[in-house]
């Protein structure tokens, strides 16, 4: 079953009672939330992913309600809980579904160590693994909305998740989250792109949320070789261009963007080495969305 | 002490402090051979083994690299001097 299959009163029904657990790639994190705008988000971009039933297993345990303050009057907030915990502040109640979506990142990153996990992109095509490690603010989603819009399958638009064991990349197929100009950037150059309505003044600015093409979704279960490690950037008016980065400052980017890759010790560096082995690896300029694309479609069928 | 090398440079992970570093050629090479060395090596040994010539201007310089290394490695937690 998956979450279309539910009418609207049934998922609000789930959310608001016995909880919706839903499954991302190898993760199943129980959902409840009385709040319309976390079921309005959950309908649009978890449409296509499929729930288990409530007596099976469960990564985490995550709500998204209203504190009991004052503010709860005077200036609506939403806070996330895990496992009866807060580990965050509470934020305007316009931001429950990015709350949402920031919380699971960070139950992901903080818990399931069973998997390498780098902050990154990762599109695949032809079952191998295009990794876009890079921070906040480099284009990467970006970058990475606009190939999954030219042939290449989302497999994560945040967390790069490697299995140390076999060095393959596990799917994580879930919302992009799109921020500031790049949201009109994707809407324009994708216009069948399913986007939620942009939320103002985050911590990020305004942030969009676009949904997971269904087909990534249905495809969860097909791992990827890395075969190509890309730090993107962005820059107004830059002619899209590769430039070769040597293995050893690859791997260093790698480390940087971990978020685990201490926790794994000698294990960790010796499968991230293993991951840099079999990659080409570049920095990437881009300013045109267009042009970056027909850039990874020749890299892709010629390397 | 683990390590892995790319076109020269050189990734080293330390067991001891779980940190991660990223060596130049130069740097690489003194790790491998001090690696290699079951009792270690003197800065002396080291500098004449990587020391492009034989003269004693090269030789200097050679030192002089090589103890620098050495430090960037005291600092790092990768390699300690001995006081023997």
């Amino acid at each position: 079953m998956i979450v279309a299959d539910l009418s609207r009163p049934e998922l609000e029904r789930r959310l608001a009672g016995p909880g919706l657990r839903l499954r991302t790639g190898p993760v199943v994190a129980q959902i409840r939330s009385p709040l319309g705008a976390v079921a309005d988000g959950v309908a649009l971009h978890y449409a296509a992913h499929p729930i288990e039933g409530n007596d099976g297993f469960a990564d985490f345990f995550v709500r998204v309600d209203r504190p009991r303050n004052l503010r709860r009057w005077l200036h609506p907030q939403a806070m996330f809980h895990i496992d009866g915990e807060a580990p965050f502040t509470p934020l305007p109640l316009d931001q429950a579904f990015p709350l949402l979506e920031w919380g699971l990142n960070w139950c992901i990153s903080a818990h399931c160590h069973q998997y390498l996990i780098f902050h990154a992109a990762v599109v695949e095509r032809s079952g191998r693994a295009l990794i876009l490690p890079a921070p906040p603010g480099s284009g990467k989603s970006t970058l990475c909305a606009g190939l999954i819009h030219r042939g290449w399958r989302l497999l994560s638009d945040e967390l790069a998740l490697i299995d140390p064991a076999t060095s393959r990349a596990i799917p994580l197929a879930r919302p992009v989250s799109l921020k500031n100009r790049s949201i009109d950037v994707i809407r324009a150059f994708a216009p069948a792109a399913v986007l939620s309505r942009p939320v103002r003044d985050t911590t990020k600015g305004t942030v969009a949320h676009m949904q997971a093409p269904p087909d990534s979704v249905r495809r969860a279960a097909e791992f990827a070789s890395p075969a190509w490690i890309v730090m993107p950037r962005y820059e107004a008016g830059a002619t899209a261009a590769l430039t070769p980065l040597p293995k050893a400052r690859a791997f260093m980017e790698m480390v940087n963007s971990g978020f685990n890759y201490s926790v794994h010790g000698r294990n960790g560096f010796e499968a991230l080495a293993r991951v840099v082995d079999r990659c080409e690896c570049h920095t990437f300029a881009y300013g045109d969305l267009e042009e970056a694309a027909a850039l990874f479609d020749a890299l892709a069928t010629t390397s | 002490m683990t390590c892995r090398a790319w076109s020269g440079e050189i990734v080293v992970f330390n067991q001891e402090t779980g940190s991660t570093h990223l060596l130049d050629a130069f740097a690489g090479t003194v790790l491998r051979r001090l690696m290699a060395a079951e009792c270690g090596a003197s800065v002396e040994e080291l500098a004449t083994a990587l020391a492009h010539g034989q003269d004693a201007v090269e030789q200097q310089e050679s030192q002089q690299a090589v103890t620098a290394v050495l430090a960037e490695f005291a600092r790092l937690g990768v390699a300690h001097a001995d006081a023997s």
